[in-house]
């Protein structure tokens, strides 16, 4: 990291939290729901860079602790009448242990393997809920409406996905500074010998699962919440998958900042586009995607960061490096 | 009863050999798993699709020029995307294979619509009966052709000398490299046989059932079913996976109800990663 770069870094966090603050005071509506969907897409950024960035293990399915959240708290609330408060930290719990009971299993494989195995486990939960009675199978699920003005609800949302978001980060932030993220990075840059080092390295992949599919289960339980009716479709859609990973690389997979700046810039390129192009937004999404991929492998961060600089060059070298 | 449904198994079944043909060619030897291959499936299918409806060509004839498009596709994406990003860590060739997914589905939905269409063969209907099993002509003539091409693939890879500088350079890029071997073409050849593949697979798939531009994403994941079900890197493993997934499937499905297709292949998927890894007639280490 040169000086530039912690400098950049540090001017970005304030503009960060300042616009955090300040948006849904000066804004309307759609606008405070267009930013509360990009911290969604945060949190799970972030959770995912956990497992996938951290640790190395490319996760293609944690788009199932969205769900498993939504899902908790669907249920939990319409069939038990349990309160909002109770059945959302329920969630995370709830897809947290998922994460443990199908970690232990899946998280033996490696590469590609673990991505196809947790690929097929979200794939597996989306047919298994929707043909269970429990959660009203493919025709969705309501939640119950909440009791707060229009505004006040806009609020509630943004602000409780920010605090999400926020312990994602300072959670984060914490273990990366304990053994238990450096076991992760060991983990990630050479398995066996972290594992011949004396870190327990199952425990380690099992707990970063679990914490990937706490926040993202907490997230999960807040979209149900908000948008008070959720299908097995939306909800355990592999293309959010994509987009939390798309997200994470875009924005720099290995760094905290990364994802939030990938959620950002992805989401207001989509938005910009569905404005522009109705019918063939996502045909450009996809374009992105593969633009992004072969010219900024290593994401924004590394062009903040400062190591190298920006530029034609920059890109053209990305390509040099891995082409045949 | 039981022996028709086997029987159908075993027919879906080979067509199911066919659309993981591709992919485990590609995975085996690029180490791409290639998210977009039901899409390019899909892309043969509408092939087939207009090669009936505007110029009356059977399906069976115009599986010809389906495989010939698919393959320049595929040798295309392969020489001027893929292999700029082919020596990355694997979930950057995984969300580009996602990145070429999207986008042609989504072409395809812009183009054509998200319509269902149908290619209606005048022999679509008819069939013959050996005692008590009824065999449609048009099921078994695309699992004859599933294991033609299967064969043909056989051939291409033991016999000739692209597949064998396909072999070698799955077994040692750099070794391939040093005995002459274009590696960048090899790449480019392999993947356009194995996107070949799934234009013939999409073709077939055409005459058996309706077909629409969102169509890939399930067969991608049915293909990894099949691939990793036979075993990764073995000769006949799509075969016997594709046979095994398609019998497990009309059984499940005839027990359970047909709303529970997609969650027996799922499990199945999941299971035999965690149990049996290296597929069924893989070697254990």
């Amino acid at each position: 990291m040169t000086e530039r770069g912690a400098v950049t870094k540090k001017v970005i966090l304030g503009i960060l939290i300042i616009a955090g603050v300040a948006i849904p005071f000066l804004t309307g509506n759609f606008i405070i729901r267009f930013f509360t969907d990009t911290l969604m897409f945060a949190i799970l950024a972030s959770s995912w860079n956990i497992i996938g960035g951290y640790t190395g293990y490319a996760s293609f399915g944690n788009v199932v602790f969205l769900g498993i959240g939504a899902y908790v708290s669907a249920v939990l609330m319409q069939k038990g009448g349990v309160p909002f408060w109770i059945a959302f930290p329920a969630s995370g719990l709830g897809a947290a242990i998922f994460a443990i009971l199908i970690g232990m299993p899946v998280l033996r494989l490696k590469g590609h393997y673990f991505a196809i195995a947790t690929l097929g486990v979200a794939e597996a939960m989306k047919a298994l809920v929707d043909n269970l009675d429990i959660t009203e199978g493919n025709s969705g699920i309501y939640l119950p409406m909440m009791k707060l003005s229009v505004k006040g609800q806009y609020l509630f949302f943004y602000f409780m996905m920010m605090g999400v978001l926020v312990l994602t980060f300072l959670v984060t932030a914490f273990i990366l500074k304990k053994k238990l993220g450096y076991g992760l990075i060991a983990i990630r840059e050479d398995e066996e010998a972290a594992g011949s080092l004396g870190v327990n390295t199952t425990l380690y992949k099992i707990t970063s699962f679990a914490l990937s599919g706490f926040f993202s289960g907490l997230a999960g339980s807040l979209y149900a919440y908000q948008q008070g009716f959720i299908k097995p479709d939306a909800v355990f859609d592999v293309g959010v998958t994509v987009k939390m990973i798309v997200m994470a690389v875009f924005g720099g997979i290995g760094s905290i900042l990364g994802p939030l700046l990938g959620a950002l810039s992805i989401e207001v390129i989509s938005e910009v586009l569905t404005n522009y192009f109705l019918v063939a937004h996502t045909l450009f999404f996809g374009a992105i995607v593969i633009l992004a991929i072969v010219f900024t492998p290593k994401g924004i961060m590394d062009i903040i960061s400062g190591r190298r600089k920006f530029g034609i060059n920059y890109l053209l070298q990305n390509i040099r490096d891995h082409r045949i | 009863m039981l022996l028709q449904i086997i029987i159908n198994g075993i027919l879906k079944g080979g067509l199911y050999a066919l659309m993981a043909l591709g992919m485990s060619l590609i995975w085996g030897v690029m180490d791409i798993i290639n998210i977009a291959h039901g899409a390019f499936i899909m892309l043969g299918a509408y092939c087939t699709y207009w090669f009936f409806s505007l110029l009356g060509i059977d399906p069976f004839i115009s599986l010809f020029l389906s495989v010939a498009i698919l393959f320049v596709i595929g040798y295309a994406i392969q020489r001027y995307l893929i292999n700029l990003v082919i020596r990355a860590t694997i979930f950057i060739t995984l969300i580009l294979a996602f990145g070429i997914e999207i986008f042609i589905s989504n072409l395809a939905l812009v183009m054509w619509s998200a319509n269902v269409r149908m290619v209606q063969v005048p022999y679509g209907a008819s069939n013959f009966s050996i005692g008590s099993v009824t065999i449609p002509y048009a099921r078994l003539g695309a699992f004859i052709i599933a294991l033609i091409i299967a064969g043909i693939f056989y051939y291409i890879l033991n016999k000739t000398r692209l597949g064998r500088s396909i072999r070698a350079t799955s077994q040692d890029l750099d070794a391939a490299r040093l005995v002459g071997v274009d590696v960048a073409k090899t790449y480019s050849f392999t993947f356009g046989l194995g996107v070949g593949a799934a234009g013939a697979a999409g073709t077939l798939w055409a005459v058996l059932f309706p077909i629409n531009p969102m169509m890939g994403g399930v067969l991608t994941l049915k293909s990894f079913v099949v691939v990793i079900l036979g075993g990764l890197g073995t000769m006949f493993g799509p075969i016997v996976g594709g046979l095994t997934l398609g019998v497990a499937e009309a059984l499940g499905t005839n027990w359970f109800g047909a709303t529970y297709e997609n969650l027996i292949s799922f499990t199945i998927l999941v299971l035999v990663l965690i149990f049996l890894p290296k597929g069924i007639l893989g070697k254990s280490e």
